[in-house]
């Protein structure tokens, strides 16, 4: 399991080069309390809304494993996105944590999905692939739409992983592994109004 | 519709009643049970758990005000934290008892006239939006809100009106005098036939927690103990949760029957209960059963092929419940 992307690493990445990633994130907090602190609204908005994201894939596919309803490999691939979806939490955490305020935790948020979802993994893995599409979306958003250069490059790692995760559920919803060349970009509402379907 | 209007007027005006008057208000003690000084989303709900206490109902912090200056309260019940533990703090109170949450909600009058599908509309030139002022628990949900989602200042250009309350707030929306406003989303429950309802989305939605104390001089100090206990007692928070509040916390399933306590695989079962609603999976002796929600208290599934006699579990996400089952 590889550590996840700190704070640190998130705005440091692009400043320092790859030799950053090296760097203990603790080692890095005065410069990434100071270039959080000056995040604009914006950005933190977008933070916001992608700690939301995670909550809602975390809680979802801790929902479907313990559903049981999935054969040896699903559960296997299940527990993995689980565990990507954690520590993505963690690294987009970091960025509220480090402006001084408190990102939302598990918990927080009650979700609310369309009935049928965990009844069988047919129904698990296409929502999967579905929530997935949306959390791509959101990450790609939020590459196009923050004005912290420095954040970019970690973001883009984290979609690069939920475009992995959208192309293994898809296909094991009996759809296509991969399709478009340029997936799109939502917007902060699409990516918002989108989520929120799966609130109470 | 103009009763409910009439209604919110009412309430509009104990509210200002109250702001004008600080602590001048003296609720009629002669009246049986205790005096209870409430925030104004709860103008509905206390009564309903007892129509005996006498209720004050307004902007949480102007009673908290009021109760500090020696207003006659026996019990104080805001619509945050803070307000209780500030005065916790100055020993006017005892020690808060948290009671029930609530979430923050757009509504529109019902027709939706100015087409607001999401709260992102709001930050678009044109539509009219009133909001409760920033000193009271809704109004400062709101600006939370707002500046969580980076859309303050566009939403702020488009208010036209600062309430004393969520109560004013709502009858401006009825009225048809606005085109949104900001409240909680038991005010929208209270009256769906006259509003339409926008999420806030979850994502930005603050920590709406009420808190509720006894006020330290209360002469009722066994009374006001006894209404504690009635808001917190599973019938307590009942009415609230039928009346648009959230319960303190997520309930687990409970399983009060079994449907045949015996049946073959193949054969469906039904389950009497508590809480279904989300229930993620039922097993028998571990293996997963197809189930189907039929309400929150009743649920059918099938009996596994590889299933075994030992106990049924239904999971969901705040925990589980089981019960004895016979295969065969």
């Amino acid at each position: 399991m590889s550590a996840p992307i700190t704070r640190g690493q998130l705005l440091s990445r692009s400043a320092k080069g790859g030799a950053a990633l090296l760097v203990a994130g603790s080692a890095l907090g005065a410069f990434v309390d100071t270039a959080a602190a000056a995040l604009p609204v914006g950005d933190l908005a977008w933070a916001r809304l992608l700690v939301g994201a995670e909550l809602l894939a975390s809680d979802f596919y801790s929902s479907a494993t313990a559903a049981g309803n999935t054969n040896k490999t699903v559960t296997s691939n299940l527990k993995r996105a689980y565990a990507n979806e954690q520590e993505h939490y963690q690294s987009v955490a970091e960025i509220i944590t480090g402006a001084g305020a408190t990102p939302a935790v598990s918990g927080d948020i009650d979700f609310n999905y369309p009935d049928g979802t965990f009844a069988s993994q047919h129904s698990i893995v296409k929502f999967a692939g579905q929530l997935e599409t949306i959390i791509l979306g959101s990450y790609l958003g939020a590459i196009d739409g923050i004005q912290t250069d420095s954040l970019k490059a970690g973001l883009a790692r984290i979609a690069a992983n939920e475009a992995q995760h959208v192309s293994y559920f898809t296909a094991a919803g009996g759809g296509k592994a991969f399709t478009l060349s340029f997936p799109p970009a939502l917007t902060i509402d699409q990516a918002s109004n989108a989520l929120d379907a799966f609130t109470a | 519709m103009f009763t409910r209007i009439l209604s919110l007027f009412a309430i509009a005006l104990v509210c200002a009643s109250l702001a004008a008057g600080g602590a001048s208000a003296k609720p009629d003690r002669s009246l049986s049970g205790i005096t209870v000084f409430a925030g104004s989303s709860m103008t509905t709900v206390l009564p309903k758990i007892d129509p005996g206490n006498t209720y004050s109902f307004g902007s949480s912090t102007t009673l908290g005000t009021q109760i500090a200056n020696g207003a006659p309260a026996d019990v104080l019940m805001s619509a945050n934290t803070t307000v209780p533990a500030s005065l916790f703090a100055q020993g006017v109170v005892e020690k808060p008892v948290n009671f029930t949450r609530n979430t923050l909600a757009i509504v529109v009058p019902k027709g939706n006239p100015a087409n607001i599908k999401s709260i992102y509309d709001l930050t678009k030139p044109g539509p009219k939006i009133a909001v409760a002022a920033v000193t009271v628990p809704v109004g400062s949900y709101t600006v939370q809100v707002l500046n969580q989602m980076g859309i303050n200042s566009a939403v702020q250009a488009n208010v036209v009106t600062r309430e004393t309350s969520d109560a004013n707030v709502v009858a401006k929306v009825a009225l048809g005098q606005v085109d949104a406003g900001f409240v909680y989303l038991s005010d929208y429950v209270i009256d769906p036939t006259h509003l339409s309802l926008i999420k806030v989305p979850a994502w930005a939605q603050p920590k709406i927690t009420y808190a509720m104390a006894i006020v330290t001089k209360s002469p009722n100090q066994a009374a006001a103990e006894a209404w504690m206990k009635k808001v917190l007692s599973p019938a307590g928070q009942k009415v609230f949760v039928d009346n648009g509040f959230l319960p303190l916390t997520a309930a687990v399933p409970t399983i009060t029957k079994v449907a045949p306590s015996q049946g073959k695989p193949g054969a469906t079962v039904t389950l009497t209960g508590t809480n279904f609603t989300g229930t993620i999976a039922v097993t028998v002796s571990g293996a997963p059963a197809t189930f189907k929600f039929v309400s929150p208290t009743k649920l059918t599934f099938t009996v596994p092929k590889k299933a075994k006699s030992g106990s049924i579990t239904v999971v969901n996400p705040s925990g589980k419940a089981t019960a004895p089952f016979k295969v065969g």
